[in-house]
């Protein structure tokens, strides 16, 4: 018989705009704690999660979720998907009772946080790498279409939407600072639309008036994105479109239907189609019925996963107060490479960030690929394009654009 | 006893051990008779031919059998060998050959008393290799040796130079009232002593290439990086010249040293620009199959037919650049030789005299995917979403001001500090115009608001302001709040910081 169970916590939106999102992350963290139970738990102790809705993701709700984790049911970590709004706030009561916390809040403000405090923040973990990278990934990525013949840019311009959060803004300027490096020309942008949104009229005149190769919108709200491809091809350019995170959801193309057949996507995290991702997709679905998502589902699992397995690693996990031991969970979280459903997490010593493949590392088995796709007329499975050797299709010219 | 001895006595027994031992001798071993037939052979000399050696096979057979094999190489004709041999039976001869597989045989012919002859042959392969590298090495060394000498006296020669000049100017330095001469030759002393400085820096260079201490460090990353650095580091040099200078975009991915490759470059394009008096420099490339040309063009002396082979020697230069001048040191181009040599760069040169030339090297192409985006950390500093954003920041709290001016550069906030309302004003007064202000309430004899509404008034628009105090009077609350203008107590964590920051920059127009 197994001793006492481990409780670990999860912040996450169960309602509000994100609660779809959450409901996945919920079901990745019950889907590994069973299967770790399954196989004895961490150390012969049960894992057993608690949940904390953190509801519109404000600071207040996610820091008060955290509390509430920590006091009440004295958690030894909590692991997340993402929450956008707390702009690291949430560290704080996570340092002060020096437990463990793995999120992937995709966010560049988590290596200032760390880098500020190594010693404060030595339990803050992102498991996928900060927003910044989707805007040098980008522009290799169209470089890569470029240079392999893949598409004829008609010129070198590229036009920046970007909507008001902070990681809209970090990805447009990324992508804006790394452009003329790849032989790009930013000839529109980084505009700032203030978001939520549905209306882009305004900024898709002036984008087409700029005539871009590229246009590419920062935003991912997916309602927004569907709205924002709507009205492009009301009048469109000959120019392929990028649109960041929220279009891979089903919601987007539900909206956008046809009008965003051919559109492009990435994230920097993603389930894999490899057999270890495939495997995980069938059990997700088998778990939790067809209408699940284990493409996003996967964010949660696998951080829990790598958990449970670096706190085995360092001789067992610790509750609040317990700085000593999850000092060593925290080092071994930095030792233990995990090779999971999205690909490889190697914790960077210095971030604490997952390594992103292959705008930093160029091995594949170090890193997080930062997978592209393209939307496919079936509008039910994203085709993945890119990078190698993860990739299962090839890029197809949009039909709104014109072979040169 | 000697062999005949044994032989006439007729002790088989002991003919059997004698010849037994011979076979366990690792050189080859055979003995003819005086009518030139085999008389014995060991095992090692059988083993060193793959035909049989019967015995009484005659002499000229054997010679025969083995210009068959193929397998010594053997010098001049065979057939001539062959006739040589035949001929010269029984007369001492020593000499090495090469074997078809690599081997090198030592060869000893020498007379037995009775007319006959005997052939040792050794394997001396490990021996011969020993000396054909202490050879080479001693090749090598000599040539090192005259080189270093050679590039010694070139030194000493180029050193002496600015040397004698600059014994001159101290000298007439000394002795100068005006002080106009004087400022001109203490330039000219100036100038001398940075040609000395290049010489010494250049110098250390090829010691440290020569003495093998430089690795390459090989990655794949965008030429354009390269390019922008080459552009500052070099157009103002151009410039004051009164000469052209343009760098042609490039988009290509390519896989080299990144810091050797610009120290190619960096030589080249100094010196298009040293020798070049009219027109300009361009630097620009093309893609040659899976290679990449980058190509250094200018419009200079040019290099005649006869000096193109030689001007990659130190302190080489052509007979009419023999003047001493800054930077005129012959040492560029030597460097670049031995850095691309190092890196495996083919290095071109094509040029016509009183027109101009064009050094080319080629690199290879790299994957995008494989470029190196980023040398540095990656931090808000650099990336974040404050980069750059103007913003005012007024607080009297000496400590407060440097804690904070330190977290608004930490998040690459381009920010001005002032201690009082006068300091803020002349952060305007000077040219910088905030999209946010940060205020402390309370400011020496004023309030913050009052300075947030001075700035504003100044610059003519309502820029966005938030105050800052440890002061919780229903007043002081009262005071901000009817002033229209977000408050944050005393202490502020950087989150809270942050999130009011993005509001009033990015999220205020929604309101």
């Amino acid at each position: 018989m197994m001793s006492s169970p481990i409780p670990i916590g999860s912040m996450i939106p169960l309602t509000g705009p994100s609660a779809a999102d959450g409901a996945e992350f919920r079901k990745g963290v019950i889907l590994a704690s069973e299967e770790i139970n399954a196989n004895g738990g961490l150390l012969g102790r049960p894992i057993k999660p608690f949940f904390a809705d953190t509801g519109r993701q404000s600071a207040e709700e996610v820091v008060a979720a955290a509390r509430l984790l920590i006091e009440r049911r004295d958690v030894h970590a909590i692991v997340n998907g993402y929450n956008i709004g707390p702009q690291n706030s949430e560290y704080e009561p996570i340092a002060d009772a020096g437990i463990l916390y793995i999120h992937a809040n995709t966010l560049l403000q988590h290596h200032d946080t760390v880098m500020s405090d190594p010693e404060r923040y030595f339990g803050c973990f992102m498991t996928d790498p900060a927003d910044y990278w989707y805007g040098p990934g980008f522009l290799k990525f169209i470089s890569w279409l470029r240079d392999s013949g893949q598409w004829k840019p008609p010129s070198n311009r590229i036009a920046i939407v970007s909507g008001s959060n902070p990681y809209s803004i970090v990805i447009a300027q990324a992508m804006a600072s790394s452009a003329a490096s790849f032989g790009w020309k930013v000839c529109f942008g980084p505009e700032i639309v203030q978001t939520p949104t549905t209306e882009w009229r305004a900024a898709l005149e002036a984008v087409r008036a700029s005539e871009p190769a590229v246009i590419a919108n920062t935003h991912f709200y997916s309602g927004d994105l569907a709205s924002f491809q709507i009205q492009f091809m009301e009048q469109p350019t000959n120019s392929l479109v990028y649109l960041q995170y929220g279009a891979m959801h089903q919601s987007f193309s539900d909206i956008a239907q046809r009008k965003g057949v051919g559109v492009l996507v990435s994230t920097v995290i993603g389930l894999l189609r490899d057999e270890i991702g495939r495997s995980f997709a069938s059990r997700y679905i088998a778990r939790f019925g067809e209408g699940s998502t284990p493409q996003i589902g996967c964010q949660s699992y696998t951080a829990l996963h790598h958990y449970a397995l670096a706190a085995s690693y360092a001789g067992g996990s610790a509750g609040p107060g317990g700085f000593e031991q999850n000092r060593r969970v925290a080092k071994a979280l930095k030792t233990v490479i995990y090779r999971g459903v999205s690909g490889t997490i190697r914790f960077d010593e210095t971030w604490q960030a997952a390594t992103p493949y292959p705008v930093v590392t160029q091995d594949p088995s170090l890193g997080l690929p930062h997978l592209f796709f393209q939307i496919r007329p079936d509008l039910k499975q994203l085709a993945l394009i890119a990078p190698e050797p993860f990739n299962t299709d090839r890029f197809v010219l949009p039909p709104w654009m014109t072979p040169v | 006893m000697a062999a005949r001895d044994v032989a006439e006595n007729g002790d088989a027994e002991l003919i059997r051990t004698i010849f037994s031992g011979f076979d366990s001798l690792s050189d080859g071993v055979a003995i003819w008779r005086p009518d030139a037939t085999l008389l014995f052979a060991n095992r090692a000399f059988r083993r060193s031919f793959d035909f049989d050696l019967p015995a009484d096979t005659p002499y000229a057979d054997f010679v025969e059998r083995v210009v068959a094999s193929h397998e010594w190489r053997l010098p001049g004709s065979p057939e001539g060998w062959a006739a040589a041999k035949i001929d010269r039976f029984g007369e001492v001869c020593d000499e090495t050959y090469a074997t078809a597989d690599g081997r090198v045989v030592r060869s000893v012919m020498a007379p037995t008393d009775d007319g006959g002859a005997s052939l040792t042959l050794s394997d001396v392969t490990a021996g011969e290799r020993r000396e054909a590298e202490l050879r080479a090495a001693r090749d090598k060394a000599e040539a090192t040796d005259e080189a270093k000498s050679r590039f010694l006296r070139a030194a000493n020669h180029d050193l002496r130079q600015p040397l004698a000049a600059l014994k001159i100017m101290l000298f007439n330095c000394r002795a100068e009232t005006d002080a106009e001469t004087r400022d001109e030759l203490l330039h000219g002393m100036d100038v001398t002593t940075s040609v000395m400085e290049d010489l010494l820096g250049a110098l250390l260079q090829i010691g440290q290439l020569d003495a093998g201490r430089i690795k390459p460090r090989v990655s794949t990353f965008q030429l354009s990086h390269l390019f922008e650095r080459m552009d500052i580091q070099l157009r103002h040099q151009a410039k004051e010249k009164g000469l052209r200078f343009r760098i042609v975009g490039t988009r290509a991915t390519i896989t080299s040293d990144r810091l050797l490759l610009e120290r190619i470059l960096n030589n080249l394009v100094a010196n298009a620009i040293r020798y070049t008096d009219l027109g300009g420099v361009v630097i620009g490339c093309r893609r040659r199959g899976d290679m990449l040309r980058i190509d250094v063009v200018d419009t200079g002396r040019g290099v005649a037919p006869d000096d193109q082979a030689r001007i990659f020697d130190e302190f080489y230069r052509a007979a009419d650049d023999r003047r001493l001048e800054k930077s005129g040191l012959g040492l560029g181009l030597s460097i670049v030789s031995r850095l691309a040599s190092l890196l495996h760069h083919r290095v071109e040169l094509s040029s016509k005299p009183k027109v101009g030339s064009r050094f080319s090297v080629y690199v290879p192409l790299g994957n995008v995917w494989h470029s190196q985006v980023v040398e540095t950390e990656v931090n808000e500093a650099v990336a974040g979403e404050f980069v750059g954003a103007p913003i005012l920041f007024v607080e009297d709290d000496d400590v407060l001001r440097s804690s904070m001016g330190q977290l608004l550069d930490r998040w690459g906030v381009d920010q001005r500090s002032a201690a009082s309302a006068d300091e803020a004003m002349r952060f305007l007064e000077a040219g910088f115009r905030p999209r946010l202000i940060l205020a402390d309430y309370s400011i020496r004899t004023t309030t913050g608001i009052d300075v947030i509404e001075s700035v504003r008034r100044v610059i003519g628009a309502e820029i966005p302001a938030c105050i800052i105090t440890a002061d919780a009077e229903p007043k002081v609350l009262e005071r901000v709040r009817s002033a229209g203008v977000p408050l944050l107590v005393k202490p502020v964590s950087p989150p809270r910081l942050r999130v009011m920051m993005h509001h009033l920059l990015f999220e205020q127009s929604r309101g």
